[in-house]
């Protein structure tokens, strides 16, 4: 199992997320979901991925995979100027809250979502919270999409050192997705 | 345990004969004297929990994996076993305040005697407030504070107990438990401020406190320095003392870091508040110091290896960190003196005036000898850092996820931006020096981008006065002080150190009342706008709409608490004296109160901040506390926001989720505004406060997000609540929400809705 890149962040126990380093399994396991979320957090408006942010990418994904979002914290001012009106507005605290009620109705009101995205979270924060998901929501499966490996999710990208290969998976992702 | 004999022993304890108040349900609780109390408050806020660890290793049954519905060898689950490390966590920070109480106390019965008298000045008559409603105790002497130190600390071992393998099962409990000893955490922070404040005559029943000089470039280092470390002043008011006595005080330099330095400000204008606990390492490295005198909490535990790489010599003052040195107590001071100045030797001295006379000679012995560095300078910091590899490993240990690496390649061109904001962000570990394969002096580069500005702090003052409550009091429990927000804890900040300013900038100019304690009190002096003013100096030091109020240090935030009590008691005529569950009652559902511990690192601050809880009071902590492994949250949409009209005896649905919760993690200081000016809200607020709230609430949701509230509808009760000045569209928007009225009550209360002693008249005068 792979260190995350912070070390704060590092797995004391036993069940860790499965690294995925080829887009093609992660868009396949993101379109066989029933209802996906894409929860999206503050750091996506700061990082840029060859000049173009990441929350742009998230955008691109949740779009594409016609999945709602929930924006975390103060996110949601940059996405209503990128023309998206979040299907949600929680911190990211709260909306794991919700997620892990299996009788939640969902951002939508149709029921509890049974995969849940994160992109964008501080990374204490993010391993904090997909901890509860992993602890206390059997019901879902949890993916990260940040250049880090997240030990408490799922599915976990890999601790990238470049960002071409960063920007290489998501865009292939993107074009799974289509 | 209960019984005719306790009973006995209590009502001796609490002298319940004297009739100031008639003694109430839950005098001295035991642990689970309010856990009825406690039970129905996390009915609504749930405990929500984040394991930081998947194991437990408390014991020779494991290691076990606790992952999901995995259970312990000892039968625990994942959700007890999060409750268990926080009840440990809680009677870990309980006890170093009862720690430091019992001893000062002590300190200050040696000096004064037992009967000294207990008078915090002309202004505040409700001297104790979380002893009266805990103890059900009026507090007259020292004799008083240790007994009810004494209390709290066989609370302690009943609740640590319940931690041993095979004891407490059951998430819920634990927390009732971690409620119990962290309310007793104010109790003793109580008791320890107010000996500190009698004893060592620090300003009380005054607003306008000194203001002080700040940082580190406010030292003189030509002279002999002397830093004073941690949480406890019996030392560095000794110093003070013998300064005075030897008619040194403008001859050395007497500065602290963390609590020591604003209980060392409280007592002498000429001493300096370095900076908070995030920059203890920085201070330390740049050699300032001549001498450095440790007391208690929150110091270094490698003190001694780095001031010797600095040439400084350490004192260790107390039993609680002796850090195996030899203890010098009864030597000669020439003798201890010499030996610290030809060898460099650290010492413990455990006598407080010996100690201090030490640390004075030693300074000024060692001030000409040593040889103190100039802060390293950008052409420096640009040599040292080519021998970066860039290999990561800095940024990799960095607990603020601070890109460290990064800024030090960016140094060696001579870019210095990144790394001044890794200073900025920086909470002081030193963690990327140590993992340095290069030896990069890391922490040294830092002094060629930190600020060597004098900035400002205004003293601490110990409790609020009871004429400011009687003043504000009625606004407060009416909304029309839109909240009053205590932002406490230490440096361990998510972001620049200046959040914290920025956050109490925007609440004080919208007159909310904002106090401070510890290093957040100390942070906002170190911002000035553009006329050169910090804070202090740009807004009055008034308990009172648009003030902004250093309490003191970590113990004082019990008078934060005790605030609270007090305008239940003043303004709302309700008895303190052991009234416990009617006091925090009245604060749940009547006081706009809000904590904000944004730096939050310690288990002090995890027990200051369930103590709190239990009162009432909801409490917004900065993203690495999800590390806390809890929070306390409802769900406004699906949980049940019934209560008792107790002017009617009725059950009431109000459909409002006010406070929203009472434990939680934000992540930017955007999300963390927004939630603050909610949680102040109250089911009581009158129909003009709740329009002062919403407008808040509404104006900064606008400014950070860009629309209305996504929950606006659960808050409004009536039209009647809507500001003017979002009429149109707030209307607009619950027309489309399908929001109809609800409830308006005047008396909201738990009481009633869950089995207790208490009646609902209580919460009536």
């Amino acid at each position: 199992m792979p260190h995350p890149q912070h070390l704060v962040n590092i797995l004391t126990g036993i069940k860790g997320a499965m690294e995925m380093k080829d887009s093609m399994p992660l868009a396949k396991i993101i379109k066989k979901a029933e209802r996906p979320l894409l929860v999206i957090g503050p750091r996506a408006l700061e990082v840029e991925i060859d000049g173009k942010l990441f929350i742009e990418y998230l955008v691109e994904i949740a779009q594409i995979g016609k999945i709602p979002i929930c924006a975390t914290a103060h996110t949601k001012k940059k996405l209503l100027e990128l023309g998206i009106t979040p299907e949600s507005t929680y911190d990211v605290i709260e909306i794991v809250n919700s997620l892990k009620d299996p009788e939640w109705k969902g951002v939508k009101g149709e029921g509890c979502h049974d995969f849940v995205l994160f992109g964008g979270i501080r990374t204490d924060l993010g391993n904090q919270a997909l901890s509860t998901l992993k602890h206390f929501a059997p019901h879902l499966k949890t993916m990260t999409l940040c250049k880090y490996y997240y030990p408490n999710a799922n599915f976990s990208l890999p601790n990238y050192k470049k960002d071409e290969e960063w920007k290489g998976l998501l865009e292939g992702l993107i074009k799974g997705l289509k | 345990m209960k019984g005719k004999k306790k009973k006995e022993e209590q009502d001796k304890i609490i002298r319940a004969e004297d009739q100031w108040e008639p003694v109430g349900h839950t005098p001295m609780p035991h642990v689970t004297d309010l856990r009825n109390w406690d039970r129905r408050l996390l009915q609504t806020y749930k405990p929500f929990y984040a394991p930081f660890c998947d194991l437990c290793c408390l014991c020779t049954y494991g290691k076990c994996d606790l992952t999901g519905t995995n259970r312990g060898a000892c039968g625990i689950d994942i959700s007890a076993q999060q409750g268990r490390i926080v009840t440990l966590a809680c009677c870990m920070g309980m006890s170093a305040h009862a720690g430091h109480a019992a001893h000062i106390i002590d300190y200050l019965i040696e000096k004064h005697g037992e009967d000294y008298p207990i008078d915090l000045g002309d202004q505040v008559n409700v001297e104790c407030p979380n002893i009266r409603t805990v103890l059900g105790l009026k507090p007259k002497t020292l004799r008083d504070l240790k007994t009810a130190v004494q209390y709290a600390a066989e609370q302690l071992v009943h609740v640590v107990s319940s931690t041993h393998t095979g004891q407490e099962g059951d998430a819920v409990d634990y927390e009732s438990k971690a409620l119990h000893i962290s309310m007793l955490d104010h109790v003793c922070m109580e008791a320890a401020d107010v000996a500190q404040i009698i004893g060592f005559k620090f300003p009380t029943s005054v607003a306008d406190t000194p203001i002080v000089d700040m940082g580190w470039g406010s030292i003189d280092r030509t002279k002999p320095v002397i830093l004073v470390v941690g949480h406890n002043p019996a030392s560095s008011s000794e110093i003070i003392d013998y300064l005075r006595e030897k008619g040194l005080e403008d001859k050395v330099e007497i500065g602290g870091i963390c609590c020591t330095a604003l209980e060392t400000t409280r007592y002498s204008d000429k001493a300096k508040v370095i900076g908070p606990l995030s920059r203890q390492l920085f201070f330390i490295r740049a050699g300032i110091a001549d001498v450095i005198v440790a007391d208690e909490q929150c110091i270094r535990t490698d003190l001694t290896d780095e001031a010797s790489k600095v040439g400084s010599v350490v004192i260790a003052s107390s039993d609680k960190a002796c850090r195996g040195l030899d203890e010098v107590s009864d030597k000669p001071t020439d003798e201890v003196v010499q030996s610290m100045v030809d060898k460099g030797k650290h010492v413990l001295i455990l006598d407080h005036e010996k100690a201090a006379e030490v640390a004075v000679e030693a300074a000024l012995k060692l001030a000409p000898k040593r040889k103190k560095e100039k802060p390293i300078d950008e052409k420096k910091a640009k040599e040292l850092a080519q021998a970066c590899v860039a290999c990561g490993s800095c940024t990799q240990v960095c607990p603020n996820l601070l890109p460290v690496g990064p800024a030090i390649q960016k140094v060696a061109e001579g870019d210095f931006e990144d790394f001044k904001m890794v200073f900025e962000n920086c909470i002081g570990c030193g963690k990327c020096e140590e993992a340095c394969p290069q030896d990069v002096p890391i922490f040294k580069m830092m002094q060629a981008v930190a600020s060597w500005d004098t900035w400002k702090c205004r003293a601490g003052r110990g409790p609020v006065m009871d004429t400011e409550i009687r003043k504000v009091g009625a606004p407060i429990v009416l909304g029309t002080i839109p909240g009053v927000l205590a932002f406490v804890g230490c440096s361990n900040f998510p972001n620049e150190i200046d959040e914290i300013a920025e956050m109490v900038d925007e609440f004080a100019r919208r007159k909310y009342i904002v106090v401070l304690t510890g290093c957040s009190a100390m942070v906002i002096g170190m911002r000035k706008d553009k006329d050169g003013k910090t804070l202090y100096e740009k807004y009055p030091g008034d308990f009172d709409a648009g003030g902004v109020v250093n309490i003191g240090s970590c113990v004082s935030n019990a008078h934060i608490t005790g605030a609270a009590m007090k305008i239940a008691n003043i303004f709302a005529n309700l008895p303190l004296r052991a009234n416990y569950e009617v006091i925090a009652d009245y604060v749940l559902n009547r006081v706009g109160a809000c904590g904000v511990a944004w730096g939050a690192m310690s288990q002090k601050a995890a027990s200051i901040a369930t103590g709190c809880n239990r009162l009432g009071i909801p409490v917004v902590l900065g993203p690495h506390s999800a590390k806390y492994r809890r929070l306390y949250l409802s769900r406004k949409e699906e949980d049940d926001w019934t209560v008792m009209d107790g002017r009617k005896k009725e059950l009431v649905d109000t459909e409002e989720p006010s406070p929203e919760h009472l434990a939680i993690v934000t992540e930017s200081k955007e999300r963390a505004m927004v939630t603050i000016a909610k949680l102040c809200i109250r089911k009581n607020d009158t129909q003009p406060g709740r329009q002062i709230k919403l407008n808040h609430y509404i104006d900064l949701y606008k400014k950070f997000f860009g629309t209305l509230p996504d929950d606006l509808h659960h808050f409004v009760r009536t039209e009647k609540d809507i500001p003017m000045f979002f009429k149109k569209e707030v209307k607009q928007f619950l027309q489309e929400k399908g929001w109809k009225p609800k409830p308006v009550l005047s008396l909201p209360t738990l009481i009633g809705t869950y089995e207790t002693e208490v009646p609902v008249e209580a919460t009536i005068r």
